[in-house]
């Protein structure tokens, strides 16, 4: 991973737009209790280094993630989302994570359809033991959004 | 299709048997170009229901309201409705045995210019599914096809897309008769009405439109009839069905060909899950 931008950033949505050149993005992570967040937790006590652009956030579970958290994410400060659960079968409410799946589905493509970037909105699937796994989710997704620039789809900030 | 006669006779005699408390039919608007709901609580009305190719609107929107619910109500529903009806009986918002339903075969709703409505040429279910009467002649079933709007849109860039929605955002006005219109909006505290949440306020910016529409599309997604109640309740004229329509094509396309409300006792898309169901897009 490259920490010095050494091209002009400009935002995937509007050309017209670009990056200051201290520009960090925010990415906010939204981890489920019972896999994604305790992976992230053995991340930390590995001592396995990730970007510190993401701002996490726990839920329950990944079904607990409704659309509008990651509308209202993408509105307000973020440029990207990465929404984590446990993998398919691992789910600590049995088929929360099944249900989740189709929601994000659907979320994902509407989003693309607005005129949000494909990559602004990320899934991944993470368990407990997975540490290695999150550092390197993280890291990918910090890398595509740094590509994408900031947002400003359907932002007013001043009359937030 | 003219069936005015038929619904006046059946609206009578249930006043007559005391079979229902009300009747909810439609009636002529004074300019004759279009149809507005009518709610009848006895037969002396009776003379001003009608039913034609321009009666519109969804009326299983007003099972909804407190003061039809738990009543003995008879309704007239078309195709697209008795999909909504069986939504509603499903999530157990209306009771069947409370219904009288009168369904009709519906040969397509036109407009006011006279065109036959966008959501009728591509209708999937014409016929009424639940009824206790049927009227016409069975129409012949069309299989899906997805939206021609939806389609044109997918082909230009994402960039045009972001102006174009971004403009649609900025017309809406946040009067919510989208969602008073809709039949399938029947939460009573509805989750972007909140005083006290910190995620939405009811401000009339672009932000906040944005997400109230996008956010109510998609707790529709794998429910919504495609009846463009909504559409024709808009008083900005926005283009609603795009986004359920949307949604409706990746349903449909990637969860077994799931159409909402086309079987008795089906829940919506996200009420239920598959083992199989793509995740290739998830790390």
């Amino acid at each position: 991973m490259s920490d010095t931008i050494t091209e002009k950033i400009v935002s995937a949505e509007n050309p017209s737009l670009e990056a200051p050149s201290d520009w960090q993005p925010v990415i906010i992570g939204i981890l489920c209790n019972w896999c994604s967040y305790a992976g992230s937790d053995l991340t930390g006590t590995s001592r396995l280094q990730y970007p510190p652009n993401i701002r996490i956030i726990r839920v329950p579970c990944s079904s607990r993630v409704d659309p509008w958290f990651i509308i209202k994410s993408l509105q307000t400060s973020a440029d990207g989302v990465l929404i984590s659960g446990c993998h398919p079968g691992d789910c600590h409410y049995i088929a929360g994570n099944y249900y989740a799946r189709r929601r994000f589905l659907v979320t994902k493509e509407l989003l693309k359809f607005v005129g949000y970037h494909e990559n602004r909105v990320q899934f991944s699937w993470v368990s407990a033991a997975e540490g290695p796994k999150f550092a390197k989710v993280v890291d990918k997704v910090t890398e595509d959004i740094k590509k994408l620039g900031p947002l400003h789809k359907y932002r007013k900030e001043d009359l937030l | 299709m003219d069936y005015t006669k038929q619904i006046q006779e059946i609206a009578s005699r249930l006043f007559a048997e005391n079979k229902i408390d009300f009747f909810i039919g439609y009636k002529q608007n004074l300019f004759d170009t279009n149809q507005v709901p009518l709610l009848l609580t006895n037969a002396n009305d009776i003379g001003q229901l009608v039913f034609n190719n321009k009666s519109n609107y969804n009326l299983t929107t007003y099972l909804k309201f407190e003061h039809t619910r738990n009543k003995r109500v008879g309704l007239v529903v078309k195709g697209c409705d008795s999909r909504a009806l069986n939504l509603l009986l499903t999530e157990h918002q209306a009771k069947r045995e409370n219904l009288y339903i009168v369904g009709i075969c519906c040969e397509g709703i036109v407009d006011e210019n006279g065109n036959k409505q966008q959501n009728c040429t591509e209708c999937v279910m014409p016929n009424a599914m639940v009824y206790d009467e049927l009227l016409g002649e069975k129409q012949p079933e069309k299989k899906y096809t997805p939206n021609a709007d939806v389609k044109a849109w997918h082909d230009k860039s994402l960039t045009e897309r972001g102006e174009y929605f971004e403009n649609v955002f900025e017309n809406c006005i946040r009067c919510n008769a989208c969602r008073h219109s809709c039949p399938l909006c029947y939460c009573s505290k509805c989750c972007i009405d909140q005083e006290t949440s910190t995620l939405y306020n009811g401000a009339n910016t672009l932000p906040n439109a944005t997400h109230a529409l996008l956010t109510w599309s998609l707790h529709l997604a794998g429910r919504c009839v495609d009846c463009r109640n909504c559409e024709r309740a808009c008083p900005s004229h926005l283009p609603l069905h795009l986004l359920h329509k949307q949604n409706e094509m990746v349903i449909y396309e990637n969860f077994q060909n799931h159409l909402s409300g086309m079987e008795k006792d089906e829940p919506g898309a996200f009420y239920k899950y598959n083992l199989k169901d793509p995740d290739d897009f998830i790390m």
